[in-house]
């Protein structure tokens, strides 16, 4: 009975929809989250009776023949990288990207890894860090007298010192870009890092050419949409119904044979 | 002799391929771009007395082929610069497996390995000339107009391979939601891309779960046919012997 296992292939691609999908809504207040969406495929056909072969000595042939799928497969689960909402906290390390691009963070390995996440903070010796205390690339260190921090929308980063007149500049925060940055890989805590896949990546300065400008005392929100989110697990779950029963249809029907004496 | 079961046995057999087709439908209902397909169920008509003068020819049932559903899917908004959906009765060209051309109505698509545009599955999409599609990594701000013409803010891009089949039921299902055919594919001039939709499958749940019903209610009824007509033959046997 092959119906056994096409409701069994249902079942499984359903509850793994299903996983990707409480994970989107658990992560729907993470800062920079990207959510992400299982593509389903139909499996592979088995050819009964192939379409195109002769039906008479006549050269009639027929015309659809019979082929039989054998249920669905995930063919990925791929992340969509639009952009998020920008909600406003007034935090001067607060850094939001409006348009493409990630912040470089040096992992404790030496490591380069891409976030969305601006939530940086100040370290002991008053360099940019990350909410884990992830150094912020390239590096950004704060005087301990600098009173007001402004970085601006190309991400320079211009403070007053007290007691001087001039401000300070020092430095600026650059992007990195990947050609497909679906193809990022996704390693927790809001960090990615590059893969074959995404490419290498481009870097260069908030604003120009393709990276987003920086917008300050501002946070991207994640742009996992509740409403879209709550349909497609009510969906999921009745396509799982669904296909539960034709799991129990396709055994009452094999009963019903086996009382056959 | 026991023309009567094998009568009885053509129809489940032809039941349990309505089954598993109707699993597959059911099994795709969120797939997207997913065609559901029918039985053709046909009379096949066999005189195995090999005289007509005697009543009635018998009729068992043949699982004929099958055929697509070709309904439009429900479309579903994502706001996905990178998914489209076609209104009308278009495909997309795709390289599929061996670089063969093939076509699929699934819009999910998504950038591979060098801003290559793909299919969830991984195929590159084509387009007019045959040739792959890629969008080059300065590319924001990705435009796909209702013709398939890919923008971006640096400009024109390339255009998707839109094709028309003159008859749908010729193309055959490949699995990963391709479709292949021998017939030719004209250029589309009834269908449509809408941007920032996907197609849902095209599967409609309340018809299948009936036809599911229906299916094993009918599998149940030729069952009891069987059944009784296996009765008769024993009380036959059991009569004739004991009169001897």
């Amino acid at each position: 009975m092959r119906s056994l296992d096409i409701g069994a292939t249902g079942m499984m691609a359903q509850q793994l929809n299903v996983d990707v999908i409480s994970n989107n809504i658990a992560n729907m207040t993470t800062t920079g989250y990207k959510r992400q969406r299982a593509a389903f495929q139909d499996l592979i056909y088995q050819n009964i009776d192939r379409p195109g072969s002769t039906s008479s000595d006549a050269d009639t042939i027929v015309p659809s023949g019979l082929q039989l799928g054998l249920g669905v497969r995930t063919g990925a689960v791929y992340r969509m990288t639009g952009q998020g909402a920008i909600q406003i906290t007034e935090n001067p390390l607060d850094l939001a990207i409006t348009g493409e691009g990630y912040f470089q963070i040096e992992l404790p390995s030496g490591e380069t890894a891409y976030s969305r996440d601006g939530t940086f903070q100040m370290n002991e010796n008053g360099e940019l860090v990350t909410v884990q205390g992830f150094l912020v690339q390239p590096g950004i260190t704060i005087p301990p007298d600098a009173v007001d921090i402004d970085i601006n929308d190309s991400g320079e980063v211009i403070v007053k010192i007290t007691g001087q007149v001039t401000l300070q500049n020092l430095g600026q925060i650059q992007l990195a870009s990947f050609v497909n940055p679906v193809g990022l890989e996704a390693v927790g805590d809001n960090l990615f890092i590059e893969t074959e896949a995404s490419g290498a990546p481009t870097t260069g300065n908030p604003g120009e050419d393709q990276f987003g400008a920086l917008r300050q005392g501002a946070l991207e929100q994640s742009n996992v949409n509740v409403v879209e989110e709550i349909t497609k697990l009510i969906s999921a779950q009745r396509a799982y119904e669904m296909n539960s029963n034709v799991i129990s249809t396709s055994d009452e029907m094999m009963q019903t044979t086996t009382q056959l004496r | 002799m026991e023309n009567s079961i094998y009568l009885g046995l053509s129809k489940q057999m032809v039941l349990r391929t309505n089954m598993n087709i109707t699993a597959n439908n059911i099994a795709n209902v969120n797939t997207p771009g997913f065609r559901g397909q029918n039985t053709l169920f046909a009379e096949f008509i066999a005189d195995p007395r090999g005289d007509d003068s005697i009543g009635d020819p018998l009729s068992f049932v043949n699982d004929r082929g099958q055929y697509q559903i070709t309904d439009e899917g429900p479309l579903q908004q994502t706001d996905n610069p990178l998914d489209i959906a076609i209104v009308g009765p278009g495909f997309i060209g795709v390289q599929g497996p061996s670089g063969s051309p093939s076509y699929s109505r699934a819009g999910n698509l998504q950038l591979g390995l060098n801003g290559q545009l793909q299919t969830s599955a991984g195929y590159p999409v084509l387009n007019e000339g045959g040739a792959p599609i890629t969008i080059p990594a300065d590319a924001s701000e990705i435009k796909i107009d209702s013709k398939g013409v890919i923008s971006s803010q640096q400009g024109q891009i390339s255009r998707i391979k839109l094709v028309e089949f003159q008859n749908i039921q010729e193309l055959k299902p490949e699995g990963d939601n391709l479709y292949t055919t021998t017939a030719t594919a004209n250029p589309a001039t009834q269908s449509t891309v809408k941007q920032g939709y996907v197609e849902g499958s095209n599967v409609q749940a309340v018809l299948e779960m009936t036809n599911m019903i229906d299916t094993l209610r009918n599998y149940q009824s030729v069952q009891n046919m069987m059944q009784s007509e296996n009765e008769r033959l024993r009380g036959a046997i059991q009569r004739l012997t004991r009169s001897s």
